[in-house]
This record gives C-alpha cells, structure tokens and sequence, in this order.
C-alpha cells in the first residue's frame, strides 16, 4: 500500500490534514464565531487550509480536493474579512456628508436633470392654463377625469381615501424615481426619458387642475412631501445620467473600468435619493392626507425646501467629512 | 470555445481560490424565490391591516395606503437589506447557496450592494405589460443579454457595482475510491504488468471514474470513448468496454487491482 499512496499522494494528505479541515467547516458553519480565541483559530485555520490549497494545486489532486479546499479557503476568507466595523456609520455619513459633496462635484449633470425635469413640467403647468386642449393631448381623459374627481374636495371624499391615493403615489412615484436612475445604464437616454416624461405628465396633472378650480385642493395634499420627492427623482435622473456619461466618456479607461471609477459617486446620489424618497414617503403616507390646515402644510413644506437646500449647500464642508 | 465559470481570486496571504459562478438558470431560481417571499411578506402585512380597514371607511383608506407602503418597501429595499444583513445573500440565494462578493472575492460592502440592487430596474426591461399599465411583468431581457455577453456573468447591477454572483456549495471529499464492481481475476490476468501514467492522467481518471456514478452508463461510455482507444493501445489494455478500460487503467496504475 505505501507504493500505491506514492504513486497517488491524494490519500495520506486527505487523511492527515482533514482533521484541520473538519475544524474549520465547523467553525464556518456556526452563526457567529465566539471570543478573540475562536478568531485566532479561525485565522490559524484559514492559513492552513490557504497552504494546503497551493499543495493540492501543486500536486494537481483531483478535483473533489481542490474544490472543497477552494470553497474552504473561500468563505474562511469572507469570514475574516467579511466584518464591516462601522458600516451602519459609514452610510450615515455618506449621506449627510457624502451626498451633498457630490452633488456639489456632479452639479453639471444635477443642473441637466433639474432642467430635462422642470423645462417640461412648466409646459405642462402652463399648457392647459392657456390652451383647452393642451391636457387631453398628453394624458387620456379618463385619467384626467379621475385627477378632477379626486381632487373635487366635495364631501364624499373622506381623508381614508386621500390615504389610500397617498401610498399608490409613494409606491407609482418611487418606481417612477428608481427607474429614472437606473436606465442611466442604457448611455443616459433612460434617464433622459423618464425626467422629461414625468416631468411632462407631473405638470400637465398640476396645470389641468388649476384650469379646473382644483388647485387649492392639490396643493394642500401635494405641498408637504413634493419638495422631497421632486427634488429624488430629479437626483436620481442625475446619477442616471452620471452613469451613461461614464459609460460614453471613458476618458482612456475601458467603458467598465469607467463605470466602476464612477461607481462611489453614482452610489453618493443615489444614496441621497433613496434618502430623499423615503422621507417623501413617510410625509405623504402620514402627513400629507392629514387634517392640518392649508397654511401649516405650505409651511411645512416651506421648511421641507429649506432643509433640502442647506443639507445640498453646506453638508460635507465641515473639513474632512 | 472554452466556458470557465470560475473567478480567481488572489488573496493578500498570495493564495489563489476559485469561485464558482453561477449562471442565470440558478440566479432565476433564487430570484423566483425570493419573489415568492416578498408576496408573502405583502400579504402578510395586508393581513396584518386588514382588522383596522373593517373598522370605519376612513381606516380602510388609510389600510391601502399603508399596503401600498409595504408593496413600496418590499419591492425596492427587500434585496439590500437582506444582501447587506446577510452578508450579500437574500433567503432565495440562501437556498441555492449563492453569495454577492466582489470581483476580487473579498465580502460586498454596502455601497457595492445599493448599486447592484438599485440597478435591478435596468436589468427588468424591457417589462411586458399586457393590458394595464400598473401590472407588468419583467422580461430580464437587459439582465440575460449583459449576462451572456459577459464572461463573469454579471448583470449591468453586478458590473456597475463591482460583484459577482457565486456558488458556494459545500463539497464533499470524495470517500476513498473503491473500485465497483471489483476487478476480478481474470481481468487481473490480463492487465498488463505496469501501467504508467503521468500525474495529469491520473488526476482525470480519477475524476472520471469519481464523477461515473453520477453519469448514465451511456454517457460515461460516450466519455470514456475520447480517450480509451489511445490509452488502451498505449497500455495494452483488453476490457470489453471504453468505460472499464479507463477503470482498469486507474486501478492498476494506483494499486487498486486488488
């Protein structure tokens, strides 16, 4: 037999390094790994395996051996360096400092997604003030029909209903705002299309219910959460466009190796939306349809812009944030 | 062409492992999944409102504004929360225990994971939309192009956000080999007095005859007839088949044939 295990070496490693091996699949396999003894062993462990690993490559084993040497040698490794100290830290700073930075860096392409948003939602404010038919020829009428019932403030409409109404928005509108970002991959045009589409569609809605007398109406349940979810989708169109910019204007790079150097600023946007919008989120499921008077609303919202504004103008500035 | 689904990673301790990737087939299994679990999660938290809609009409509004949150919540922060709780798994890659790590093997960290997440919105289109507007149902067809067309297999979420998908079966040390059905003595009569086989042969017909049992016996034949004539010249092996060839070969070259 000793003339067969030189001819095959497989069989003396497997059976005297196994042990260790055992060890370290356990050690792997419980939830948590205990005291600062356990992580020594685990480490010891991991470098065992890591060397037994370039034994068995060397050796050309089988692949059962080396396999099960590389999955080893692989989640020992995510497990030592898998601990985010300070994760939960690091995105709370990205976003108060982080976020703001970056928008200030990337302002080119926020100023462009502000202007692709804005330029059509005042057409279409505008449009149905001074044409009749502007309205119809962007949305069906049915759905404009619907826009006037909701917004009629007549007394069948119950604030249950104006709940209802605020969490289809939350889910419609972030949808609308995550896509906005994300179609950025296919060279910008995604993003290009959903600012100026929503941008279109948001206003015509916000002019035909002024032509229609409904305006107070709206503006008392919109004013609260639109400078939060507005301002989103417009920064969520500017990581978009970040993106596709990154991928047309590689700058030497490859079109991959000039997404990933963009990576950490797209993720500072985009963070910032996220942010953005879940507050937009949480004032329109509980705020907005509420009982408050109009003039608090306006308020609100009023200190709503104002905080946005600071958080994008001085966030990030106090030295090295 | 030759398809190595695997990604080398070099770690700072200069060792070299290989990670498993997974492919589509299996990422839209895990995705199924968890798609299943987040109508569960939706439906629970409908389940959940439901005693307060009976209570006034006012209450029943504000239940489906808040379903609307959860639907919100568990269809864009579902994937993040639990990559970045669970270590770049969600319960779907659990089961088919896949992982998000970084192209460099090292764990994703939360920013890599926001982006891949978040970017899932690309990777749905185009979306299929029969009849109305707000049911629509992803194609993936973005997600399966970019995947093909890369070797990593990544979706534009992966390769914008640096991850890749992996395997990480566990897998088990082959027993030690056994010969079956044992060589007998006729056959041994046979065999020629030495085999000699380089290391390399050697490590293939032991994952030959390691992985037969897995095989249908038309299969393993199919296989072993690649290489069993040369071998069988080479050596002078008689075995009435290709498959036993391979068999005897190993078992004699390693001390087996007894």
């Amino acid at each position: 037999m000793s003339g067969a295990s030189a001819r095959n070496p497989r069989e003396g490693f497997v059976a005297r390094r196994k042990p260790s091996w055992d060890r370290l699949e356990a050690l792997l396999s419980r939830g948590r790994v205990g005291g600062a003894e356990e992580w020594s062993e685990l480490a010891a462990l991991y470098r065992d395996v890591s060397a037994d690993l370039a034994r068995a490559r060397a050796l050309d084993l089988p692949d059962d051996v080396q396999g099960h040497l590389d999955r080893l040698a692989g989640r020992a490794h995510n497990r030592l360096y898998g601990a985010q100290r300070g994760a939960t830290l690091s995105v709370v700073s990205d976003l108060f400092h982080g976020f703001p930075a970056a928008v200030r860096r990337q302002w080119a392409f926020v100023l462009a997604a502000h202007l692709l948003f804005y330029v059509p939602f005042f057409v279409g404010v505008i449009g149905p003030l001074v044409a009749p038919g502007f309205a119809t020829s962007v949305l069906p009428e049915g759905n404009l029909a619907q826009m006037e019932e909701m917004y009629s403030g007549s007394i069948d409409r119950s604030a249950g209903n104006d709940a209802a109404m605020a969490g289809f928005y939350v889910w419609n509108n972030v949808g609308i705002a995550f896509r906005c970002f994300a179609t950025g991959a296919l060279a910008g045009l995604g993003s290009v299309f959903y600012l100026v589409y929503n941008g279109l569609i948001l206003g015509t809605v916000e002019g035909f219910l002024w032509s229609r007398g409904r305006g107070w109406n709206l503006l008392d349940f919109t004013i609260g959460h639109t400078p939060w979810e507005l301002t989103g989708i417009a920064m969520s169109g500017a990581a978009g466009l970040r993106m596709g910019w990154a991928l047309i204007i590689t700058e030497g790079r490859t079109r991959l190796g000039s997404l990933r150097h963009a990576a950490p600023e797209i993720y500072r946007l985009v963070l910032g939306t996220a942010a953005l919008l879940l507050v937009a989120a949480a004032i329109e499921g509980f705020w907005s349809a509420g009982p408050a008077p109009l003039w608090l609303k306006v308020v609100f919202g009023g200190v709503g812009t104002v905080t946005i504004v600071l958080w994008i103008l001085v966030g990030g500035r106090g030295g090295r944030g | 062409m030759l398809l190595d689904t695997r990604a080398y990673v070099e770690t700072p301790e200069r060792v070299r492992f290989r990670h498993q990737l997974a492919g589509p087939g299996r990422r839209a299994v895990a995705w199924l999944i968890d798609t299943v679990i987040r109508i569960g999660i939706f439906l629970l938290g409908v389940a959940a409102l439901i005693p307060f809609v009976t209570l006034s009409e006012a209450f029943s509004g504000a239940g489906i504004g808040l379903a609307f949150l959860v639907l919100f919540l568990v269809e864009w922060f579902y994937g993040v929360i639990f990559e970045i709780a669970m270590n770049g798994r969600t319960p779907g890659k659990l089961a088919l225990s896949l992982r998000v790590v970084r192209a460099d093997g090292s764990p994703a960290r939360i920013p890599d994971l926001v982006l891949r997440n978040f970017l899932r919105a690309v990777d749905y289109f185009p979306i299929w939309a029969p009849g109305t507007e707000s049911f629509a149902i992803p194609t993936f067809g973005i997600a399966i192009l970019t995947m093909t067309l890369d070797p990593k297999l990544r979706r534009i979420g992966d390769l914008v956000a640096g991850t890749v998908v992996v395997v990480e079966e566990r897998e088990r040390i082959g027993e030690d080999l056994v010969i079956e059905p044992p060589v007998t003595e006729e056959e041994r009569q046979e065999l020629p007095a030495q085999v000699v086989l380089s290391r390399e042969e050697l490590r293939i017909l032991e994952d030959f005859v390691r992985r037969r049992r897995r095989l249908s016996p038309e299969r393993a034949e199919e296989l072993a007839e690649l290489c069993a004539p040369a071998l069988a010249e080479r050596t002078g092996i008689v075995a009435p088949t290709a498959e036993r060839t391979l068999v005897l070969a190993f078992a004699r070259a390693t001390g087996r044939d007894r």
